[in-house]
């Protein structure tokens, strides 16, 4: 028998306990991108002006949309897990039918007029995936390379079929998501050796047989941007000056040259840190990386707090979700790490990309939300106490 | 609370793991806070440094190349606008770019025929274009060739650019860009002492900008390049135009812009708040110069030499040692070197003029050496008087000839006896032989340097040449056998190996007419800024006095009146009453040897003398000093001394115009369509039809070629038949 408060819990929204740090971090990054967008696209091309209103109204459908998936009980994920991860597969199959082929690669179905990029949402199937397959294998012993096989299968498969469209940003994002999600658990130390020392044997052979030659490009012009200034280290080399230009306090909103005179391209999907970098100068770009950092230790805290491992590994998933998209976002944008095709999370233009995001804060808010929530079988126990 | 005493069991195994996680997380976001310290912070000056320099453009303002004028005002070389078009690929044919092509339906139409028509382009050059086009339009990103403008028409009629300018709503893609181009109205006359301007050359830029000057700061720069050269500059070639290079250039202004990443011009207050001071330098134009030559009479020393093909007239100012005319033929017009026409223009007209064998390119007049023949005798006979090695009493006997051993050196005539003004009037080579057996060749010599021959007289116009006056040591350095007293005859009536250009010669008898006052001679009579206020004037400068006894000077001088004015003097027949003039004629050998390769008409004409007469006038108050070089002329005294009479009665004529003009009426301006009504009747005699291309009306179009491959001059009708006897009297007449 449940009292009504646990069903008042179970079922509805119970005030007290709504994650307001959560909604408040996440809306106060919302508002400062879409801010941050309409500097970006003021004086570009005039299609592109109306974007920071098209990002307006794909995050108030992120929000609805979050907001429902935030009411559901995240246990009906954890039983639909797989279903889930095989509609995302599906989907990325399809893309190799429908997909519309922008820049080389196709990664896009259209709906009617909007372009849908499934890659974007099988980043949270793989996340409730993997959750749902840490769930139901509870074992405390340190796992070997037989216990990662079917997580990395898991993995592997949506991987490969980003690889394919070509997208590394995505591939890499699946690949970063999964090793987060296997630290969390305890694996054998000569599995982890084993693993290293694998990699370093498949990296020069990826690089040899696997990634295309723009791909290459890019990483030659990481280890040296300023040798080709017109060419391929152009993007590199002029996010780099932007951002340098900002100084202390930046040099104001909508008044950064290099954005405003077209030397930062991508400006809207790749490069909106560099106009805000331009922009707002080393403190707005601390506030920034700050709200971003502590985003994601908010995600490891209510990881911390879930009732239990599907919710911990929905929490930690998303959030690795958001750190990685962030931190190589960043990284490419300020010249720590070479040019990759990643978006920074609520910054970035695009609805696939917007509406990702807020479906994982959504699962956040999920998790969040019922950290009090007592499971079923012990609840009845406890109750039968008294 | 009941729910936390719920054991955890099942997420016990990630327990450990969170703190870790959000140390990576914290160490992650600190490395990039501390990457963008290090950019924003630490280096944030330099890369605003280069931000700012993003924006911002140099773009260089043109200046204007300064105005050559003559004495009277007369513009003689000016700039013009040259109008060209130019396409930019992308939009004159959309259907020629990769994304046009994916994308169709676009409402972008095809500018090109619409273009090619108005350019009256012929189908080989449409095609031709066409390719050009579709190739810069093989990719059509931002940076592609696609958008960048080629040049495809140079010097446009101006109905075609009014067509263009008219219809540009349906040439997209086609502007026209005017470019000055130096301009010469006086096209042939006087061009060799205008010179033409042309595109600076690699070599000469290198020696401005060697390599590797970019990195220099601007004032190293600045030092090196002072007039500031670029790629494709015009540049003075020859003449003045290169001499006063650095007057006539003008100096480039500057004026910062902002641009955006596409090299396109941002204006406006956002965009003005980005310039810092100083953001622009005005140009500086050109200085202009005003010439001592009279284009009148420069005009006028051109008809005179109309019946001859090639040759020098040189007129100077006796007191001044200024040049009025200098005139060197055949001449080029420098239209059609300067550019404006098209470079193909350019070279074809170079072409033509580099294999002409008359060398239409030399200026004859300083850049020319020749013997002067009897011209020179006055300086023989000087060299006797002012030695005293004879009496200008003493009389030789001619025969005709004269015997040296086995040598026979031969005269025009059998003078009899003759003193030394009689052999001056009547030109005997004998006495001048005797005269130079005793004077000997280094006095002569003395005498001739005296009076400025066989050296540069430093005009600085055009590479001048020296000449020589040979000296017994010359000739021991040059021959290996014994001297021989010929050399010495040969000297004394200016043959052997004595050369003098006729500028030279000019101021030498200009010093004879003067009192013995070698000037410098003077082409450039003041720099003026474009609004005519002087800014630099240069006064005659003298180079030298000859150190010459005054009544060995009058001497001559009267010998030389006697020349003109005296029945047996060898310009008698052809004086003008009118005129006093005192000159000098001579008839001097080439000593040209057919090599046995040279068209018989070639030789022949090779082998003729060249006609001098050297004179001044009036005789007694000498104003003017005039050379004529008649090249393979014939006969100094019926070739060359006619048109010298011309060109000083010619002088006179004007001369008196001005002089009663300036008495008559100070208000009334001058009348510049007056004195051409006048010239033109004066003018109105031409004594033989002009060789081919001389008054072509328009001269940018080719003399017809000759049929045989000989210039059109050795089969000239009115020239002396070739079957006239080469073994011709080769002594003066």
């Amino acid at each position: 028998m449940r009292s009504r408060r646990d069903q008042a819990r179970f079922f509805g929204m119970p005030r007290d306990s709504f994650d307001w740090t959560l909604f408040l971090t996440a809306s106060a990054l919302a508002v400062i991108g879409v801010i941050n967008l309409y500097s970006a696209t003021s004086v570009a091309r005039a299609a592109l002006t109306d974007i920071y209103i098209q990002q307006v109204y794909w995050l108030v459908l992120g929000g609805i949309l979050g907001a429902v998936v935030a009411v559901i009980d995240y246990r009906h994920y954890e039983r639909l897990g797989y279903l889930l991860y095989g509609v995302g597969i599906i989907f990325l199959v399809l893309v190799f039918i429908l997909g519309k082929d922008i820049r080389g690669s196709s990664r896009w179905i259209a709906i009617g007029s909007f372009g849908f990029q499934p890659s974007e949402f099988m980043k949270l199937f793989l996340i409730i995936a993997l959750a749902k397959y840490l769930h139901d294998d509870p074992r405390t012993e340190a796992r070997s390379l037989k216990d990662l096989i079917a997580p990395a299968l898991l993995t592997a498969v949506p991987t490969l079929l980003v690889l394919k469209q070509p997208d590394l940003g995505t591939a890499l994002i699946h690949l970063f998501i999964f090793a987060t999600v296997c630290l969390l658990t305890r694996i054998r130390w000569q599995t982890i050796t084993g693993i290293v020392v694998s990699t370093g044997i498949l990296l020069p052979m990826m690089w040899t047989y696997v990634l295309k030659d723009y791909q290459k490009q890019r990483v030659t012009v990481f280890l040296n941007p300023e040798a080709n200034l017109l060419g391929a280290g152009w993007h590199a080399h002029h996010a780099r000056v932007a951002i340098g230009a900002g100084g202390w306090t930046g040099q104001g909103f909508m008044q950064g040259t290099q954005n405003q005179f077209l030397f930062l391209p991508d400006q809207h999907s790749d490069f909106p840190f560099a106009v805000f970098a331009e922009d707002w100068g080393f403190l707005g770009c601390f506030v920034l990386v700050s709200l971003y950092g502590f985003l994601v230790l908010w995600a490891i805290r209510i990881a911390a707090t879930a009732k239990d491992r599907f919710g911990a590994v929905l929490a930690i998933g998303v959030g690795a979700l958001i750190f990685w998209h962030a931190v190589f976002n960043l990284g490419m944008v300020t010249g720590i790490l070479p040019v990759v095709g990643v978006t920074l999370p609520l910054f970035s233009a695009g609805g696939s990309s917007v509406l990702t995001i807020m479906l994982g804060i959504g699962l956040l808010m999920n998790v969040s939300m019922r950290r009090y929530w007592i499971s079923p079988a012990r609840t009845t126990s406890l109750l039968s106490r008294d | 609370m009941s729910n936390l005493l719920v054991p955890r069991t099942d997420v016990s195994e990630f327990r450990k793991r969170y703190r870790w996680l959000a140390l990576v997380a914290f160490i992650a976001f600190s490395i990039v806070l501390g990457r963008l310290f290090q950019l924003q912070v630490l280096r944030g000056a330099d890369y605003a440094q280069i931000a700012h320099e993003n924006v911002i453009r140099r773009v260089t303002l043109p200046t204007t190349r300064g105005i050559v004028r003559d004495s009277q005002g007369r513009v003689l070389a000016s700039n013009r606008s040259s109008f060209n078009v130019l396409l930019v690929p992308g939009r004159v044919m959309p259907s020629a770019r990769p994304s046009r092509r994916s994308r169709p339906g676009v409402e972008e139409h095809d500018s090109f025929t619409r273009i090619a028509d108005t350019l009256r382009l012929n189908p080989d050059e449409r095609q031709r274009l066409a390719t050009r086009i579709r190739d810069a339009c093989i990719t059509d990103e931002d940076r592609s060739p696609c958008w960048r403008p080629i040049l495809v028409r140079e010097d446009l009629s101006r109905d075609i650019v009014a067509e263009i300018k008219q219809h540009a709503a349906e040439m997209t893609g086609a502007s026209v860009v005017s470019q000055p181009v130096r301009y010469y109205p006086y096209k042939n006359q006087a061009a060799h002492l205008l010179g033409y301007t042309s595109e600076i050359d690699a070599e000469t830029l290198a020696k401005y900008r060697p390599p590797g000057s970019d990195q220099l700061s601007s004032e190293e720069r600045q030092k090196l390049n002072p007039l500031g050269y670029e790629p494709g500059d015009i540049v003075g070639a020859t003449g003045v135009e290169r001499s006063w290079e650095s007057y006539l250039r003008g100096q480039r202004g500057w004026e910062k812009r902002v641009v955006d990443a596409r090299g396109r011009y941002r204006t406006g207050p956002e965009a003005d708040r980005l310039l810092d001071a100083p953001s622009r330098q005005e140009p500086l134009p050109g200085r202009d110069l005003r010439l001592t030559i009279d284009m009148e009479l420069e005009q006028s020393v051109q008809r005179a030499m109309r019946a001859h093909v090639s040759g020098a007239i040189v007129v100077v100012d006796v007191r001044t040692g200024r040049l009025l005319a200098l005139y060197s033929k055949p001449d080029f017009d420098p239209n059609d070197l300067a550019g404006g026409s098209g470079k193909d223009r350019i070279r074809e007209a170079f072409g033509k003029l580099a294999t002409d064998p008359l060398r239409p390119m030399l200026d004859k007049t300083m850049s020319g050496v020749f013997h002067p023949g009897s011209t020179f005798k006055p300086f023989s006979a000087l060299a006797a008087l002012e030695d005293k090695i004879l009496s200008p009493f003493d009389k030789e006997r001619c025969d005709g000839y004269l015997s040296f051993g086995r040598r026979i050196f031969r005269c025009a005539h059998v003078h009899g006896r003759v003193d030394m003004r009689e052999a001056l009037a009547e030109s005997c080579n004998i006495y001048f032989y005797k005269l130079a057996e005793s004077v000997g060749m280094d006095r002569i010599a003395r005498i001739a340097t005296e009076f400025g021959l066989g050296q540069k007289t430093g005009i600085g116009v055009n590479p001048e040449a020296a000449g020589r006056i040979p000296t017994r040591s010359w000739y021991a350095l040059r021959y290996k056998g014994q001297f021989r007293i010929g050399f010495t005859l040969n000297t004394s009536i200016g043959q052997g190996a004595t050369t003098v250009t006729p500028l030279q010669l000019a101021l030498a008898y200009a010093a004879l007419g003067n009192g013995g006052t070698v000037f410098s001679p003077q082409l450039v009579r003041a720099v003026e800024t474009s609004d005519g206020s002087v800014v630099q004037d240069f006064p005659p400068r003298v180079r030298q006095k000859a150190k010459i006894a005054p009544e060995n000077l009058a001497r001559i001088s009267d010998a030389l009146y006697a020349v003109v004015n005296e029945d047996k003097g060898t310009a008698y027949p052809v004086r003008d009453r009118t005129l006093e003039v005192a000159g000098k004629t001579g008839t001097a050998q080439t000593g040209y040897v057919n090599p046995g390769t040279d068209d018989p008409k070639k030789a022949w004409y090779l082998s003729r003398d060249h006609a001098w007469f050297a004179a001044y006038s009036p005789a007694k108050a000498p104003e003017i000093a005039v050379v004529v070089l008649v090249e393979h002329g014939g006969s100094g005294p019926t070739v060359a001394a006619p048109i010298a009479m011309q060109v000083i009665k010619e002088y006179h004529r004007l001369a008196a115009a001005r002089a009663s003009k300036l008495a008559g009426s100070n208000a009334k301006k001058p009348d510049p369509k007056d004195a051409k009504d006048s010239k033109d009747s004066a003018g109105k005699r031409p004594p033989a039809p002009q060789p081919a291309g001389d008054s072509d009306p328009s001269p940018r179009d080719p003399p017809p070629p000759d049929p045989n491959g000989l210039p059109s001059w050795l089969s000239d009708p009115n020239d002396e038949p070739a079957s006239e006897p080469v073994d011709e009297p080769r002594d003066e007449p």
